[in-house]
């Protein structure tokens, strides 16, 4: 599913010179995997989750993503990727405000092929449990129910890949774990799942756990599975 | 397809954002609201202008020769003019000069007292050509006009305008009845068709017509002529004509360089062309005016949608993580510009509309049917939402979804 070799990130920074954010990152997920990458702040953590979501394009080295090489790809195939292929969820939630709920979920359609489907933006709040609340506008929502309609927006279009940034950063215990459930259905569907994370407990949901610091991989460890289940 | 996706993404944020769009909208209506409005009042002035002077002279085809050299103030009467312009004078142009093909002898007063039984009133009293109606393109509505006999026996018979015939008569028949002209009685025989209004906005109506020679005579006791108005054969060459009358005038009246003209030639077909000069620079100007309310309304739009954009950089920050491209952002800004400028220009042509109704109503404008300007609203309040929406949405196109999606 995913091909890292050899990605490197610099920055210019204005007068301090060049910052390196990645220094030659090289791994392979498989599809199905769910993985966590854990780091510190400045580790490079989010620098790597922007180009793994095409969001971003690596200095160097080459990344390849469901065996499309996209390192040197145009805004527009890059969007393409974004929309069909890649599912976000973020810490803040990021839900438009003054929109509801189905409006929110409805967006990915938006930018893909087809006609924007009502009944599909319902079916996926359905599945995160949100049916009820459909038109109810994100303020209206607490936290928990942002993420869940945040996931399921992430998954309107099928993607392949979700991607989370500490996905429950912002939430209390249950909502965290009903969010982290989630994601781990998602997961047993057969999508792979990439979350960035520096809990623990979080953490403990995947099955693959990469550790990065001063943006470089300094251990890879896959999980064995009774020992997930263990710490469920 | 997904033109018509963004296109409704747009509308909803515009929507979403109420107060925004329609302070956008208000500088789109008051400037294409005003263009409206002012486009058509200037034309409409211009309209009605031309068909005062109009009325005033008469035909395009005639040119107007006064006795008096430079700019007289106002209209010549038999007691404000030089006794230079005679009635040979007349005759000699009539007949020397080919470019003529008709001319009218005119002597004219004011103040002078008209009654009919114990009705008194004051109108303009012509003594005019038995041509004049042809020459004038005027009609009698009821009754005959006076001719040649009538003229050359010195008959004291009259013509009156719709305003006399109001003021003495009332409801009664002029027709065949005597009004003493100070103290002459003439008899009524014809009653004009109303002119309408002149240029200053008085009636053309408070005259009395009776025969030239009449008046000469019977009446005024002089020889001399307040007015000539020559119809000229081709009018597309009427300044030629001009000329020619003029060199015939000073060979007669002797007059040899540097001495000047001692009558005055108004050409009316260059008269209405400078009239019609001006009132174009009136619309222009009011024009211009509005033109400028508008690019305020479109600088309005400009700095709201830049603002909207640094407020809604994670709004976009999420649209460009799901996909979409820079173009996608650029459309979807600019539809929403585009929207509120043109729904902005069509309430600004319906107020304007309305405004020009109450415009043409309060200066007592004739009521007119312009489309022009207000095709030239809508298409112009769509430009300016391209022109102007263009800039905040590149803007829009080129937030960078990881900052704005971090903050």
């Amino acid at each position: 599913m995913i091909e890292v070799e050899d990605i490197s990130k610099t920055y210019t920074r204005g007068e301090h010179g060049i910052v390196q954010a990645l220094k030659s990152v090289s791994f392979r997920i498989a599809p199905g995997e769910f993985a966590a990458i854990r780091g510190a702040s400045g580790s490079g953590k989010s620098t790597l989750l922007n180009i793994l979501g095409c969001l971003d394009l690596p200095t160097a080295g080459s990344y390849r993503l469901d065996g499309e090489d996209v390192a040197r790809y145009s805004d527009k195939q890059l969007a393409r990727l974004r929309n069909a292929k890649i599912g976000f969820i973020f810490q803040s939630f990021n839900l438009l405000p003054r929109t509801t709920a189905l409006e929110n979920v409805e967006v990915p359609m938006v930018y893909g092929q087809g006609a924007v489907d009502r009944k599909r933006a319902l079916g996926a709040l359905d599945r995160v449990g949100l049916g009820g609340r459909a038109s109810h506008f994100a303020s209206e929502l607490s936290g928990g129910e942002q993420q869940r309609v945040a996931v399921a927006r992430a998954l309107i279009n099928s993607p392949a890949l979700i991607l989370a940034d500490e996905p429950t950063g912002n939430l209390d215990l249950n909502a965290g774990r009903e969010v982290m459930g989630l994601l781990s259905d998602l997961n047993h569907e057969g999508r792979t799942v990439l979350l960035v994370t520096h809990d623990d407990a979080v953490a403990a949901y995947a099955s693959r756990e990469i550790l990065l610091r001063d943006g470089g991989v300094i251990s890879d460890q896959t999980r064995v599975a009774d020992m997930v289940e263990g710490v469920r | 397809m997904k033109p018509a996706k963004l296109l409704f993404q747009a509308l909803r944020s515009l929507r979403r954002y109420r107060l925004r769009t329609s302070l956008m909208m208000l500088g789109i209506v008051v400037g294409i609201a005003s263009l409206a409005v002012l486009s058509s009042v200037g034309e409409a002035t211009k309209r009605e202008t031309m068909q005062r002077f109009k009325n005033m002279l008469g035909t395009f085809d005639a040119i107007i020769i006064r006795p008096g050299g430079g700019r007289t103030r106002g209209m010549p009467t038999l007691v404000n003019v030089p006794p230079t312009l005679r009635f040979d004078d007349a005759t000699a142009i009539a007949t020397e000069l080919p470019e003529i093909k008709a001319i009218a002898e005119v002597q004219n007063a004011f103040d002078i007292d008209v009654k009919y039984r114990d009705r008194n009133s004051a109108p303009a009293i012509f003594g005019v050509s038995p041509n004049w109606l042809t020459l004038r393109s005027e009609e009698v509505a009821d009754g005959a006009f006076f001719d040649a006999d009538q003229n050359a026996s010195l008959a004291r018979v009259a013509v009156i305008g719709p305003d006399v015939r109001n003021q003495m008569f009332g409801g009664e028949d002029p027709l065949g009845k005597t009004i003493r002209i100070a103290d002459v009685p003439f008899e009524v025989i014809g009653l004009l068709k109303s002119r309408g209004a002149g240029p200053a906005g008085a009636s053309l109506d408070n005259v009395v017509l009776i025969p030239i020679n009449t008046a000469s005579r019977r009446l005024f006791n002089r020889d001399f002529l307040t007015m000539l108005i020559a119809q000229v054969k081709n009018p597309e060459r009427s300044s030629e004509a001009t000329a020619a009358v003029a060199g015939l005038l000073r060979r007669r009246h002797r007059i040899q360089p540097p001495a000047l003209d001692d009558f005055t030639i108004t050409n009316p077909s260059a008269t209405m062309a400078q009239v019609s000069r001006a009132g174009s620079t009136l619309t222009k100007i009011l024009t211009g005016v509005s033109i400028m309310a508008l690019l305020i309304g479109g600088i309005v739009i400009m700095g709201l949608m830049s603002i909207a954009v640094s407020e809604r950089r994670k709004e976009i920050g999420v649209r460009r993580s799901v996909g979409a491209a820079r173009p996608d952002v650029v459309l979807q800004f600019l539809f929403e510009a585009v929207f509120v400028s043109l729904a902005g220009g069509i309430a600004g042509v319906i107020i304007g509309w309305g405004g020009m109704q109450l415009v043409t109503r309060l200066q007592k404008l004739p009521p007119i049917l312009i489309w022009q300007p207000f095709a030239a609203a809508i298409v112009l309040s769509l430009a300016v939402g391209v022109v102007f929406g263009l800039y905040p949405a590149w803007r829009a196109s080129r937030v960078d979804p990881i900052q704005a999606l971090r903050s």
